[in-house]
């Protein structure tokens, strides 16, 4: 005799509960409070945990981009140099090391960072000079001085 | 004419040097560095490479680790050809934006290929019953920087 269909005293119950609900504890074991024993609000702990490791990831890049900036600028302050001058004469004498590098030799190689700093300040004074040209000033109209005879 | 606010610029006057003693000063500086590199009277030299689109401060026995795959298998030799500077304790060698391969060389060794930790990408809205998880290995490389050398070829 072939049976099509199960009989209805066969039931499927479910074996490893406890290793799925494992799956989810271990993420949360150095939570706070109930939330690291307790499976229902560690549920809810373990999602918002991935979900803010997740946009943090990408936050990650932003937060260190500004931490470097305000480095170099304390760096390039403690040679007299401020930190858009500093980067933009960087740039026009063709060093391209990016933010993170200046910072570290800011960090770790103090000598070199003051050859950059210097670098960048004779490339300041050669665009001022650059910027005046012939050092002549033009004839204004309206400071011509008017004679009334 | 009278003078107002803008007849001189904002920026203090500046004056450069004489050219032709600053060329001088200039071909001395250069003569004495490369005596100093031909006689070997630096210590340890620290290189800034760019290699896998970013940019790392290295020195020889050094471990670096990148997140990408490299097509040369465990154990092979490289050499890093784009050197953005080159630094020892009493000189340093600034490329615009790159220094000569006649000037630098720097080997390393290829050590490891593996798999990052699974790092877990989840996406939730609540009250949606929007729920994605994607848990994603990067593959990394570990170089080891064997040496960092200069030749005195400056001019």
């Amino acid at each position: 005799m072939v049976l099509l269909s199960a009989p209805r005293w066969l039931r499927s119950r479910l074996t490893d509960r406890f290793w799925r609900v494992q799956e989810v504890l271990k993420y949360a074991r150095h939570f706070r409070g109930r939330k690291n024993r307790c499976y229902t609000l560690a549920i809810r702990s373990v999602r918002r945990a991935f979900v803010k490791s997740t946009k943090a990831r990408r936050e990650k890049k932003r937060f260190l981009r500004a931490l470097w900036i305000t480095r170099i600028e304390a760096a390039s302050l403690e040679h007299g140099l401020k930190y858009p001058a500093f980067i933009s004469n960087l740039l026009k004498s063709q060093v391209e090391l990016n933010r993170k590098m200046i910072a570290d030799l800011a960090i770790y190689e103090p000598k070199t960072f003051k050859s950059l700093a210097a670098l960048a300040q004779r490339r300041r004074q050669e665009g001022f000079l650059a910027a005046l040209g012939d050092g002549k000033e033009p004839e204004g109209i309206f400071s011509r001085i008017v004679h009334h005879y | 004419v009278a003078k107002t606010s803008l007849t001189s610029p904002p920026w203090p006057e500046v004056k450069l040097p004489d050219p032709v003693e600053e060329a001088k000063y200039h071909a001395e500086v250069v003569q004495k560095v490369n005596k100093m590199i031909a006689t070997g009277q630096y210590g340890r030299l620290f290189a800034v490479v760019h290699f896998a689109s970013k940019q790392w401060k290295i020195t020889s026995e050094d471990l670096i680790m990148m997140d990408n795959v490299l097509e040369a298998e465990c154990g092979d030799r490289i050499r890093m050809e784009k050197v953005l500077l080159v630094g020892a304790d009493d000189f340093t060698l600034i490329g615009r934006p790159l220094l000569g391969k006649d000037l630098v060389r720097v080997e390393a060794t290829v050590i490891e290929k593996t798999e990052s930790w699974p790092k877990i990408n989840m996406r939730f809205w609540k009250r949606h019953n929007y729920q994605r998880t994607k848990i994603i290995m990067n593959p990394q490389t570990v170089l080891r920087i064997n040496t960092i050398e200069i030749f005195p070829c400056l001019s």
